[in-house]
C-alpha cells in the first residue's frame, strides 16, 4: 500500500481529509462516463484534417474537386475567416500575441492544418482527404532555436498581432522579457563563490489519455453547440465567437469529463475551430477526433536552454542570481510571452537572490507549437536551479538542506510565482517540517559521499525542493485573467445542486469542491450533486490550470455555501419559531437520513431537516434557497514540495532505477488524501520520465519528428518502472492556508516540479557525475562513466 | 529570403489513420491448413496473413503495408497447440504468447523462452499476439527469436502440397524478411529438449518495462560435473539485421571450465558477432557496450540454473 502521513489537525473535519468515493467513480470504472469521443449525434458527419507534411511550405494550388465528388464537404484556408488570433485567452488582450489561423496556406510545422473534409463515415472522410491535391513550395526548415534567432535566417512569421497592434517579427524572436533588481554586477564582484552553468531541457509530449476531440452542431439560429476536450468551456465559447463572429449567447460549450490534459487544453485546441468551420458549411453536426498520431503533432512542452549564474558568500548566503532563458516555442505562440514572465517568477520565488538579472527570449522554430505542460516551465527552471544549489552546497561544504533552508523564499516573503504582475505574501509554509521529516525517513545523514562508491550498482540519495502557485490571483488585476464562479441551489427535498464551469481533469477537483461544500454547510456529502453544465448556465471560469482548481474554485464554492447556509438558517428560525437569532442554529449531517439537520445549540430537541426547510420554503412560496458567487482570489499561495529520492545506477548498463521516494507536500488542508497522494505519485512518474526518458528529436532532413508521430517511440514510464508502493512515502505538512478554502492550496503541478532535479541530484550522489542536458539516458550515463575512466574493458 | 528545397517526408501523415483500417481489402477465414495454403497460392503475393494482428494491423494503420487480401489464420485450429512429442516440444504457430507464458513445461525446460515472452508487451497484447507472428514479422528485435535459436528450434513450413522443416537459424533474411514464399506458412515450431543439466536465461534492455529491445540476449549452456562447458548457445537480437548467434563467444567458451573470469573475457568477444546501428531507441555504441554486459550476466544466471542455485 502507498504510505501517506497526514497531519492530526485534519481529524476535526467530517469529510475533509477523509478518503471518499468519487462522484463519477462508478461511471468511470464501468465505462459509462461519456467523454467527447463518445458523443454521437443524429446526422453527424466525420471530419478529417489535411495536415502539412512539410515543416515550412506554401500551398501554390489546392484542388478539392475529387473529394467533393465523393460527397465530402471540404473547407480550406479560403473558406475560413482570415484573421489572426491566439488560441489561448488567459492573458489580457493587450499582451496577447496572435499568430494563428484556423487553416493556412503557409504551414510552419509538420502537422499544421491546411484543409478539412467531412463525410458520412470516417472511412469516406479518409478517402476524400487523400483525394485532395496540393501543389507545394517547400522551404528549408529551422529546427534549432539558436540557429533560428541568428540574423539573416529565413522568416517563419512576418507580421503578427500584439493585442490589436500589428508587429513585425525580427530574427524569428517571438517575444522577450528582461528584468533587473538590485545591482547584480556588484554582487558578483563581491561574491566569495560564483557558479555558472548551461542547461538544456527536453521537448516532451503530454501523452494525456484522451486525444483531442471536437463535436460541433450548427443550430437553426446561426449558433453552434460544442462538445470538446477542454480545460475551459468559457474561453472556448469566447474564441469561437471572436473568430466566427457569432454572438456569445449563440455559442454553447457543453462541459464534459476529460481524460487528462496536463495543460494541453488550456488553449482551445484548433480542432474545435476546424470542426466549427466544417459544421457551418455542412449545416450538419461534425465530429473530429484526433488520432494519437495527430495529437502528438499538436502540442509539446517548451524546450528551454538556460544559463544560470549564482553568487554566494562563504557562509552560504546567496547574494545574486542570473537566469538567461532561451525558449524554443515551435511555430506559434500559445503562452510564450506570459511564460517569459512566469519562468522569471519561478526563478525569483525559489531563493532570495537579492540581486537579480533575467533575460528571456522566445524563439520560433518550424516545430510543433509548445504549450504548458504540468508545471508551465517550473520543472525546467527548478531542475536547473536545484542542480546549481546542490553544487553550491558541495563547494561551500554546507549541507544542501541547510543551504536551502537558509536561502529559500518562505513565510512572510513576497511570492510571485506567476510572474511579475501576480504578487502576494506567503502566509503558510511547511518547508522546514518537510525537510526535517523527509531527511529522517530517507536516512539523509547516511547518504554516501558523491563518487565514493566502487561496485557495479551504486545508490545515491538526492533532494530537491520547489513549489507551484495555487492559481494566478493577486491584489492587482495584472496581465492574467483569474476568477471563477459557483452556483449552489437547494432542491425542494434538501438535496443540493452545485453548478460550476470549472473543469475536473480527472484528478477529483470537483469531489474536493463537494467536500468543501458539505463541510461548510454541514450536510452529507452524498446530498451534493455536481451538475454537468455548459457555458449558458454557468458563471465565467477562466480555466482549470495553474493548480487553481481546489484553491480558487473550492473557495468560490465555499462562499456560495456560506450564503446558502445563512438562508437555510433564517428559514429554519422562521419555521422553528421562538428563535432569537439564527446565529444560535447549527447544521449537522445525518448520514442515515441523507440530510443535514438544523438544531438549536443547547436545545437539540428543537430541530428540523434541511429537506423539511426546503419543502416548506417551496410550499409557502418563500422562493429558492440559492447563491451565485463570482470570485477572484487576492493571493496565489505556493504549494511547496520537497522530494527525497534514492536511485540505483547500474554502472555497466547506465540504467537508473528509482529505489525509494519520500515526497513531502505542503498543500495546506488536505481535502482528498488519496487523490492528493495520487497526484504526487503521478507527478513523480512524469518527473522521472522528464529526467531519464522523454524527448522529441526532429529529423534534420525532413523536419518530421524522429518517431514519425508514433508512440511506439515515445515512451512514458509505466507502473513497473516506478518504485514499489511500500517504498514511496508521501508526507503532508501540517499547515493551513488562511486564504484558501478551509485552509487548502493546490497540488497538481507542485507534485512534479522538483522531481527531475531530485533525480539528477541523486544520480550525482551515486556516481559523481552531473548532467546538464535532459533526459539523462543510460546512453549518456554510460558514455560519461567511460570518459571518467570508470568502465574498464 | 527563404530557400526552396526538396523534402521527401518519411511518413505521409495524411494517410495514417489509426482509428480505422484505412485500406480496402478482401478478408478470408480459412478453417484448415490445406485451405489456407491453397488460398494463399490462389491470391498471390498481395495477400497478407493475419494472426494476432498486433504487428500487421499497426502496419496497415501506418500505411507501411497495404494488402489487397487479408487471410486470418487464427481460425485454423490445428495450428493452435503446445504438445510434448517426446524428443521435442511442438508449438503451433498461432499459439498465443499468453499460453506460452502460462505453460509450466516451457517455464521449466525452456526458461529463456518463458522469460522472453514474459518480457513482451502487456497482458492485453500477449492475449492476442502469436509466436508465429513474432517470428514471421522478422523484426530484428523480436523477443522470441533469440531463445528459440539457443534451443536449436526447427520450423515446420507448409506450402501448397508440401511441407519442410528448417533450422530457425536459416529463417531470417533481414529486417522484415524471412525465407517464406507468399504461398507458404509457418505451421509449427519444434524445440528439442536439451540434455540435462542445462540452464538458460533471457535478458532484455529497453527504455521502459513495456518496450521493444535496445538489445536482447538469450543463452543456454550445459556443464559437466567438473564444470566444463559441454554445450553453449548465445544469441542476440536488435544488434544486427537479424537475430544473431554470438559464435565467437560460444567458441571461446566451449570445453572450458566455467568461471566468472573466463565468462567475463569471452563475453567481450560478442562485438565480433554483432553490427548494431544507431536509431531512435539507442546508439550503436551503447548497444555494443551493453551486449557484452548482458551476455555475461545471462551466462552467469544460466550457470546458476544448471547448478540449481
Ligand atoms: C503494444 C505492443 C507491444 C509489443 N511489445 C513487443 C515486445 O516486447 N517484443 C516483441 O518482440 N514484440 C512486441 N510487439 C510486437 C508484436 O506484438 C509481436 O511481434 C507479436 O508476436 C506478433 O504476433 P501477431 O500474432 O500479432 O502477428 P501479426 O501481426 O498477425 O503478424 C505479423 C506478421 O507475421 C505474418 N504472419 C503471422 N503468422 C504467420 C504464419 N503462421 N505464417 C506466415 N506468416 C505469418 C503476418 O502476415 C505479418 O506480416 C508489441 C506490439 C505491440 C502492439
Amino acid at each position: 500500500m502507498s504510505k501517506i502521513i497526514l497531519p492530526k489537525r485534519l481529524e476535526k473535519y467530517r469529510y475533509i481529509g477523509k478518503n471518499t468515493i468519487r462522484h463519477d467513480g462508478i461511471a468511470k470504472v464501468t465505462g459509462k462516463l461519456k467523454y467527447a469521443y463518445d458523443i454521437y449525434l443524429p446526422g453527424m458527419l466525420y471530419g478529417r484534417i489535411l495536415k502539412s507534411p512539410y515543416p515550412h511550405a506554401r500551398v501554390k494550388k489546392i484542388d478539392t474537386s475529387e473529394a467533393e465528388k465523393m460527397g465530402a464537404v471540404v473547407v480550406t484556408f479560403k473558406d475560413v475567416p482570415r484573421k489572426k488570433f491566439n488560441i489561448r485567452l488567459v492573458s489580457v488582450d493587450e499582451v496577447n500575441y496572435k499568430d494563428w489561423e484556423v487553416l493556412t496556406d503557409h504551414p510552419k510545422f509538420v502537422g499544421e492544418y491546411i484543409a478539412a473534409v467531412a463525410a458520412e463515415t470516417e472511412e469516406l472522410a479518409q478517402k476524400a482527404l487523400e483525394a485532395i491535391k496540393i501543389e507545394w513550395e517547400v522551404y528549408e526548415p529551422l529546427l534549432d532555436p539558436l540557429e533560428s534567432m541568428t540574423p539573416g535566417k529565413p522568416k517563419i512569421h512576418d507580421k503578427i498581432l500584439f493585442g490589436q497592434r500589428e508587429v513585425e517579427v525580427k530574427n524569428n524572436i517571438a517575444c522577450t522579457k528582461e528584468y533587473v533588481e538590485g545591482d547584480p554586477d556588484r554582487a558578483f564582484k563581491e561574491a566569495d563563490i560564483v557558479i555558472e552553468r548551461v542547461f538544456k531541457t527536453n521537448r516532451r509530449y503530454h501523452m494525456q489519455l484522451e486525444p483531442k476531440v471536437a463535436v460541433v452542431r450548427p443550430e437553426p439560429d446561426g449558433g453552434v453547440t460544442i462538445w470538446t476536450t477542454t480545460q475551459t468551456i468559457h474561453n472556448t465559447k469566447i474564441l469561437v465567437s471572436q473568430v466566427f463572429d457569432i454572438p456569445m449567447s449563440k455559442v454553447n460549450v457543453i462541459k464534459l469529463p476529460i481524460g487528462g490534459s496536463f495543460g494541453s487544453s488550456i488553449q482551445t485546441n484548433l480542432v474545435v475551430l476546424v470542426a466549427v468551420a466544417l459544421a457551418l458549411k455542412a449545416r450538419r453536426p461534425v465530429r473530429i477526433a484526433l488520432t494519437r498520431e495527430e495529437d502528438i503533432l499538436d502540442h509539446h512542452s517548451y524546450q528551454m536552454i538556460f544559463k544560470v549564474r549564482v553568487a554566494a558568500k562563504k557562509d552560504g548566503t546567496i547574494i545574486a542570481g542570473e537566469l538567461e532563458n532561451i525558449m524554443d516555442i515551435g511555430a506559434h505562440q500559445i503562452q510564450a510571452y506570459p511564460l517569459l514572465g512566469t519562468a522569471l517568477g519561478w526563478f525569483v520565488s525559489l531563493y532570495k537572490w537579492k540581486n537579480i538579472r533575467y533575460k528571456g527570449i522566445a524563439v520560433y522554430t518550424n516545430k510543433t507549437p509548445s504549450c504548458a505542460f504540468r508545471g508551465y516551465g517550473n520543472p525546467q527552471v527548478t531542475w536547473a536551479v536545484e542542480t546549481v544549489i546542490d553544487e553550491l552546497a558541495e563547494k561551500l561544504g554546507i549541507d544542501p538542506l541547510e543551504l536551502r533552508l537558509k536561502n529559500y523564499v518562505g513565510r512572510g516573503d513576497i511570492f510571485w510565482g506567476q510572474g511579475p504582475t501576480v504578487k502576494s505574501v506567503i502566509r503558510s509554509d511547511g518547508v522546514p517540517e518537510l525537510i526535517r521529516k523527509g531527511a529522517e525517513l530517507i536516512g539523509w545523514d547516511k547518504r554516501p559521499k558523491p563518487g565514493s562508491q566502487k561496485g557495479r550498482y551504486r545508490r545515491g540519495i538526492g533532494v530537491a525542493r520547489g513549489f507551484h502557485t495555487s492559481g494566478a490571483g493577486g491584489p492587482l488585476s495584472g496581465e492574467v485573467i483569474d476568477y471563477t464562479g459557483a452556483i449552489i441551489k437547494v432542491n425542494e427535498d434538501g438535496t443540493i445542486d452545485y453548478i460550476t464551469a470549472l473543469q475536473d481533469h480527472g484528478g477529483g477537483t470537483l469531489d474536493a469542491h463537494a467536500k468543501i461544500i458539505a463541510e461548510e454547510l454541514g450536510v452529507p456529502l452524498k446530498s451534493i450533486n455536481i451538475v454537468w453544465a455548459d457555458t449558458r448556465t454557468t458563471l465565467y471560469d477562466v480555466c482549470t490550470h495553474a493548480s487553481r482548481g481546489v484553491y480558487v474554485g473550492g473557495e468560490a464554492a465555499r462562499r456560495a455555501a456560506r450564503i446558502v447556509k445563512q438562508k437555510l438558517l433564517e428559514y429554519a428560525a422562521r419555521i422553528l419559531g421562538d428563535i432569537a437569532t439564527p446565529e444560535g442554529l447549527r447544521i449537522e449531517p445525518d448520514e442515515e437520513l441523507g440530510q443535514g439537520v438544523i438544531y438549536v445549540e443547547g436545545s437539540p430537541e428543537k430541530r428540523i431537516t434541511v429537506g423539511e426547510v426546503a419543502r416548506i420554503a417551496w410550499q409557502r412560496n418563500w422562493g429558492s434557497i440559492a447563491a451565485a458567487v463570482s470570485y477572484r482570489s487576492y493571493a496565489a499561495p505556493p504549494a511547496f514540495t520537497v522530494y527525497f529520492v534514492e536511485v540505483e545506477v547500474d554502472t555497466e548498463t547506465g540504467i537508473v532505477r528509482p529505489v525509494r521516494v519520500v515526497a513531502g507536500a505542503d498543500i495546506g488542508t488536505v481535502v482528498n488524501p488519496d487523490l492528493a497522494a495520487g497526484q504526487i505519485h503521478g507527478g513523480f512518474a512524469q518527473g522521472w520520465g522528464m529526467a531519464t526518458l522523454e524527448d522529441l528529436p526532429y529529423d534534420p532532413e525532413t523536419g518530421e519528428l524522429m518517431n514519425r508521430g508514433f508512440i511506439t517511440d515515445y515512451k512514458v514510464v509505466t507502473a513497473p518502472d516506478m518504485p514499489k508502493l511500500d517504498d514511496f512515502i508521501v508526507i503532508f505538512a501540517d499547515t493551513e492556508e488562511p486564504t484558501g478554502p478551509l485552509g487548502a492550496k493546490g497540488i497538481g503541478e507542485a507534485a512534479k516540479n522538483p522531481v527531475a532535479a531530485a533525480v539528477a541530484n541523486a544520480i550525482y550522489n551515486a556516481i559523481g557525475v552531473r548532467f546538464y542536458e535532459l533526459p539523462i539516458t543510460p546512453e549518456k550515463i554510460l558514455k560519461a562513466l567511460k570518459e571518467k575512466g570508470e568502465i574498464k574493458e | 529570403m527563404v530557400k526552396t528545397v526538396v523534402i521527401k517526408p518519411k511518413v505521409d501523415i495524411n494517410k495514417v489513420n489509426t482509428h480505422i483500417l484505412p485500406v480496402d481489402f478482401e478478408y478470408y477465414e480459412p478453417r484448415t491448413l490445406r485451405e489456407l495454403v491453397e488460398l494463399l497460392d490462389k491470391l498471390g503475393p498481395s495477400a497478407k496473413i493475419l494472426a494476432g494482428g498486433t504487428d500487421l494491423l499497426v502496419q496497415i494503420k501506418q500505411r507501411a503495408v497495404e494488402p489487397k487480401y487479408v487471410v486470418n489464420i487464427k481460425k485454423v485450429r490445428e495450428l493452435d497447440f503446445i504438445e510434448d512429442r517426446g524428443d521435442y516440444l511442438a508449438i503451433g504457430a498461432v499459439t498465443r504468447l499468453r499460453a506460452i507464458e502460462k505453460n509450466s513445461l516451457i517455464a521449466e525446460k525452456f526458461t529463456a523462452l518463458h522469460e522472453a515472452v514474459r518480457a513482451m508487451a502487456g497482458v492485453q497484447i500477449r492475449n492476442m499476439a502469436t509466436i508465429g507472428g513474432n517470428l514471421c514479422n522478422a523484426s530484428p528485435a523480436a523477443d522470441t527469436a533469440p531463445p528459440l535459436m539457443v534451443f536449436d528450434a526447427e520450423l515446420k513450413i507448409v506450402g501448397p502440397g508440401y511441407e519442410k522443416v528448417i533450422p530457425i537459424t536459416q529463417f531470417f533474411k533481414g529486417p522484415k524478411k524471412t525465407v517464406l514464399k507468399y504461398n507458404e506458412v509457418l505451421a509449427e515450431i519444434r524445440i528439442p529438449y536439451p540434455k540435462p543439466p542445462t540452464g538458460s536465461a533471457f535478458i532484455k534492455i529497453a527504455r521502459t518495462a513495456m518496450d521493444l529491445a535496445k538489445v536482447n540476449v538469450a543463452v543456454a549452456l550445459r556443464v559437466d560435473e567438473d564444470d566444463y562447458i559441454r554445450w553453449i548457445r548465445v544469441t542476440l537480437g536488435s544488434v544486427a539485421p537479424t537475430p544473431v548467434r554470438a559464435r565467437s563467444v560460444e567458441e571461446e567458451l566451449i570445453d572450458k571450465r566455467f568461471s566468472e573470469e573466463i565468462v567475463r573475457k569471452a563475453s567481450r568477444l560478442v562485438v565480433n558477432d554483432i553490427s548494431p546501428i544507431t536509431d531512435i531507441r539507442s546508439t550503436a555504441e551503447y548497444r555494443r557496450e551493453v551486449s557484452k554486459v548482458i551476455v555475461r550476466d545471462a551466462l552467469l544466471i544460466a550457470y546458476k540454473r544448471v547448478r540449481g542455485v
